[in-house]
């Protein structure tokens, strides 16, 4: 029996769903043996939202995210060296090795900046919302946020905002169950958080975020909705973390993210393809990308430290 | 309509409201012969103030916020303190440190009182808080505004009492109804673009409604049911109250838009004057309350006049007492930034 | 181009509008913004620009700058109004932890060209809450400028500064300088952030004022000159960064330094600047330098109080007798 290749955009998709993931993994690894420091938020098990949303965007678009920024930064079409680079602190990162993980910013692919402040990152999407609406441009703005940030009251404004002056911007929530340690039910009564959409009249979806054709058809009509002046749209992305909040968290040992296969959004989206059972493309295509991923972190590994003098460079433009 | 309450109650609640409109139109008069800052006054609102607050308790707690007089009046604030608080002396409740943008008075319920918008709401959940973990039956009342809904502090504090179901009233006068600058026909507002208030208190599960706060027996039954629920622990509530912005509150700088208010007006439908008819016809619910009085026979118009001669001379009284009043020494400016050095 | 006498709020317009009108990219946000705002700071330009670029915002502090700073990453240039420093504080997490660090935090790849405009200081009887400086907290924040004009001249040509420039500027505006009248050129050029300027060149003493105080003290100094004391007033103009060189060359001749500053003595601008004079200039005081500035306490409501609150005419004029003590 013959077996079909994968379509071209399912394998892409497959591809950078593999990168995201193998990228997350060596990072923890790196992070065990001391090579990357600092908080590290990993988003293992999350790559079929981000893979899904920033599908559906162009290169002009732009993206801004929170503490747990990998998968988005990956999915929007950072290069994964620079990537590992800056969370190792070199100065041949993205950021020279001065934003580190959360603070990551690849404006040049239209990841405009991750912060480390919840809810922080939604204001900044509205902004650059509103700046393309302002100058005409048809750039769409997406914010990705979990659902710890949907309880701030910067969130609230946001919403208000977003609906009052119809900005072209997709809010993304991550609904992953926790806000830091805690489950979502110890910060809120509210069960589905789109709810909160619905109050200010943004059209929005509580969908299943491990299942990457859903969240792309979801993204699709939302980003078409922005681009075409139809205002702003919320989508809550069910999904789950596989790890704790941050690498080395307490919560970790109580066992409460083991690896799911249900859940797992890249098996899954490897079983929905249809025709391709027996298909070895899928591992061929993980095996390849883990070792681009082991190679990209080893180069990144003996990248140079930032010049001593870049200490306080870069504060203002000048002075 | 009036609340089921008997005829010395209803007056009571009348003397309350007579002592807030005189007050407030006082306020202006001074402020038109010398500058004693900027204020708020709440005319058009006492349909709401007073009738709520007069079932609070003496331990129940109350914050409010830049409009405050006729939260403090409801709750038997003297008109003496208040002027002087306002106009700086040390006779006044927080002895001219607070103002009118601060006013509070801890003996009347009013711990702390706030004028950053939203500010009063985390103190008001906070307090709630605090009675539920003390095992106390006590409630907590937060008087805000329409525009208090904009601010992030509501959805997070909102979030937060309907989690622990605490022992809180928000109470949320609307007076954006015909706002100058509202658009036609807008509701709620142009900064707000939730379609319902209640829908923004509602979303976390709490007993949202809303209602005509010119009708005290509206304001009476929801007040009554939203303290009761808050003493037994059944959580929080949330209750709009819409009022028509007053005239006479323009922006800035209020006016007697529609002049000191003649209660003749209740009884005699033709001295109103076509300017600000609908005002004194329909929106003005000191009028409405007295004509709802009286042709409920609780009250007749000499009975009226009486009490507002009563009462304006209180109010009056009040002034001279407060303008005769000595201003702090300046050594008071120090005084209380820390606790009293303890040991 | 014509100079005009203008009101200090009246060159803050006029700027507004040239410089809306002459780049594109500039925006207004703010509450009742439409309307002038509460004093009239951006009354007609809603009329002139329209809704898109002038813009009301609800009450909604901490959105509204981090929408701000989401506009300047854009290629906006916002000019947010924040009606009261005091509420500066609801917006503090966007102006500080996104604002100020993300060009460093990104080694120089994002830019936050934009302008916060706020509005404080005493007067009024306003109470605690509507009557603070808090330029020391700003100066303390490595990323922000920071202006506060006191000359209706420096308001026009401040404002334009901080529009043009490509980072986060803190305007400060206080409102007791609103209706105080001086030359001021429509459509003049900016003045450069980070020069200070010698309001009265003299010999004895050196005075450092910012703001509201720089009238007072230059009230104190021709008091002063009646008994014979010759100050050298210097504007500071800019919290942040600090003009060190014109400080420094005025008081390697004056030998005495005294700063004059509206907010609290305790932790403000005063202390950084002698502190920083001391490291630069120890050598040449001939005695310590005297700080005014109010007292540690909020400020009262009471107009009584109030009045005792900011430094006086009559403060400035004790602080420089006490730096000419070993005469």
């Amino acid at each position: 029996m013959v077996v079909a290749a994968l379509a071209q955009s399912d394998a892409e998709d497959l591809e950078l769903m593999w990168r995201i993931r193998a990228f997350e993994e060596k990072a923890s690894e790196l992070f065990a043996r001391g090579k990357i420091s600092g908080l590290l938020h990993l988003a293992i098990g999350q790559e079929a939202t981000a893979v899904g949303v920033c599908g559906a965007l162009n290169p002009l678009d732009t993206v801004f995210s929170g503490h747990r920024p990998h998968a988005h930064a990956i999915a929007k079409g950072a290069e994964i060296g620079k990537l590992f680079a800056e969370l190792a602190g070199r100065g041949t990162g993205y950021c020279g090795g001065k934003g580190g993980s959360m603070h990551l910013a690849v404006p040049e692919v239209g990841f405009v900046t991750a912060t480390g402040v919840v809810a922080g990152n939604i204001p900044l999407a509205l902004g650059a919302a509103l700046s393309s609406s302002i100058r005409g441009k048809q750039e769409v703005s997406v914010a990705f946020f979990g659902d710890g940030a949907v309880q701030t009251g910067l969130f609230h404004e946001c919403l208000n905002l977003a609906s009052l002056w119809k900005l072209p911007v997709v809010l993304i929530c991550e609904n992953n169950g926790f806000a830091e340690f805690s489950p979502l039910s110890a910060h809120t009564v509210v069960r589905r958080l789109a709810d909160h959409a619905d109050t200010y009249g943004i059209p929005s979806e509580t969908i299943d975020g491990n299942d990457l054709a859903l969240v792309r058809a979801a993204a699709v009509t939302a980003v078409d909705r922005a681009r075409g002046g139809g205002g702003p749209s919320f989508l809550e992305c069910l999904t789950h973390r596989f790890r704790g909040h941050y690498e080395g968290d307490p919560t970790l040992k109580r066992g409460s993210h083991a690896r799911d296969e249900e859940k797992d959004p890249i098996s899954r989206f490897v079983r929905s393809l249809q025709g391709h059972a027996g298909s070895t493309e899928p591992e061929e295509i993980e095996a390849r990308i883990r070792v681009e991923v082991d190679e990209a972190a080893d180069e990144a590994l003996t990248a140079p430290w930032p010049d001593r003098e870049n200490l306080a460079t870069n504060v203002v433009a000048s002075w | 309509m009036l609340p089921d309450l008997g005829a010395e109650v209803l007056v009571a609640l009348l003397e309350r409201m007579l002592v807030a409109r005189r007050f407030e139109e006082q306020l202006i008069d001074l402020a038109q012969e010398r500058d004693i800052g900027h204020f708020h006054v709440y005319v058009g609102q006492e349909t709401t103030g007073i009738p709520a607050l007069a079932l609070l308790e003496g331990g129940d707690l109350s914050f409010t916020n830049h409009r405050n007089h006729g939260h403090l009046i409801a709750r038997g604030a003297e008109p003496g303190p208040m002027y002087a608080e306002i106009l700086g002396r040390v006779t006044g409740y927080c002895r001219g440190k607070g103002g009118t943008l601060h006013l509070a008075s801890a003996k009347h319920g009013f711990p702390t009182t706030s004028s950053a918008t939203g500010g009063c709401i985390p103190p008001a959940v906070g307090a709630a808080l605090g009675f539920q973990r003390l095992g106390s039956d006590r409630v907590s009342v937060c008087l805000m505004g329409d525009g208090a809904l904009e601010e992030g502090a509501w959805h997070e504090s909102a979030n937060i009492a309907a989690m622990e179901q605490l022992p809180v009233v928000f109470l949320c006068e609307n007076n954006s109804l015909e706002a100058l600058g509202q658009r036609a026909g807008e509701y709620p507002s142009s900064t707000m673009a939730a379609s319902d208030l209640t829908d923004l208190a509602s979303v976390f599960g709490i007993e949202s409604v809303a209602i005509d706060g010119l009708d005290t027996r509206s304001v009476h039954q929801t007040m009554t049911k939203a303290v009761q629920r808050a003493r037994a622990g059944d959580g929080p509530t949330f209750i709009e109250a819409r009022t028509v912005r007053w005239p006479g509150n323009r922006p800035i700088w209020p006016e007697l838009a529609t002049g000191k208010t003649n209660l003749s007006m209740a009884w005699d439908n033709s001295i109103i004057p076509e300017e600000h008819k609908k005002w004194h016809q329909e929106q003005d619910g000191v009028l409405r309350f007295v004509r709802e009085l009286m042709s409920g026979g609780q009250i007749s118009k000499e009975v009226v006049l009486e009490l507002d001669r009563e009462t304006s001379a209180r109010v009056r009284e009040g002034l001279v007492f407060a303008l005769d009043s000595p201003y702090p020494s300046p050594e008071e400016a120090l005084e209380h930034v820390f606790a009293p050095h303890q040991g | 181009m014509v100079t005009e006498t203008v009101r200090y709020i009246d060159a803050i317009s006029s700027v507004l509008r040239h410089e809306l009108d002459r780049d594109p990219d500039v925006l207004i946000l703010g509450e009742d913004v439409s309307y002038g705002g509460p004093f009239g700071a951006t009354a007609g330009l809603s009329e002139s620009f329209g809704p898109r670029r002038v813009i009301d915002t609800p009450i909604s502090e901490g959105a509204v700058m981090g929408l701000a700073v989401g506009a300047a990453l854009s290629g906006c240039r916002p000019v947010v109004e924040v009606m009261f420093a005091d509420f500066v504080t609801l917006a503090m997490d966007q102006l500080v932890n996104h604002a100020a660090k993300f060009r460093y935090m990104t080694d120089g790849k994002l830019s936050v060209p934009m302008t916060i405009r706020v509005q404080g200081g005493v007067g009024g009887g306003y109470g605690a809450q509507h009557s603070q400086s808090l330029e020391s907290w700003f100066l303390h924040v490595p990323g922000l400028k920071v202006v506060a004009p006191s000359s209706v001249a420096d308001a026009g040509g401040l404002l334009a500064a901080a529009i043009r420039d490509d980072d986060p500027v803190i305007y400060l505006e206080h409102r007791g300088l609103y209706w105080s009248k001086g030359s001021f050129v429509p459509g003049g050029s900016p003045t450069r952030i980070g020069a200070a300027a010698v309001v009265r060149p003299g010999s004895d003493v050196t005075v450092v004022a910012v703001s509201r105080m720089v009238n007072i003290a230059l009230t104190a100094s021709e008091k002063l000159a009646t008994e014979g004391i010759d100050v050298e007033l210097v504007d500071l103009r800019s919290v942040a960064p600090i003009d060190w060189e014109t400080i420094e060359d005025s008081v390697r001749r004056t030998r005495r330094l005294v700063v004059v500053h509206e907010a609290a003595v305790t932790g403000g601008l005063g202390a950084e600047l002698v502190a920083g004079l001391s490291a630069r200039a120890f050598e040449v005081f001939a005695t310590s330098a005297v700080r005014v500035g109010a007292p540690f306490a909020p400020v009262p409501a009471s107009p009584f109080l109030e009045q005792f609150y900011a430094p006086s005419v009559d403060d400035v004029v004790v602080a420089v007798h006490k730096t000419l003590d070993d005469r």
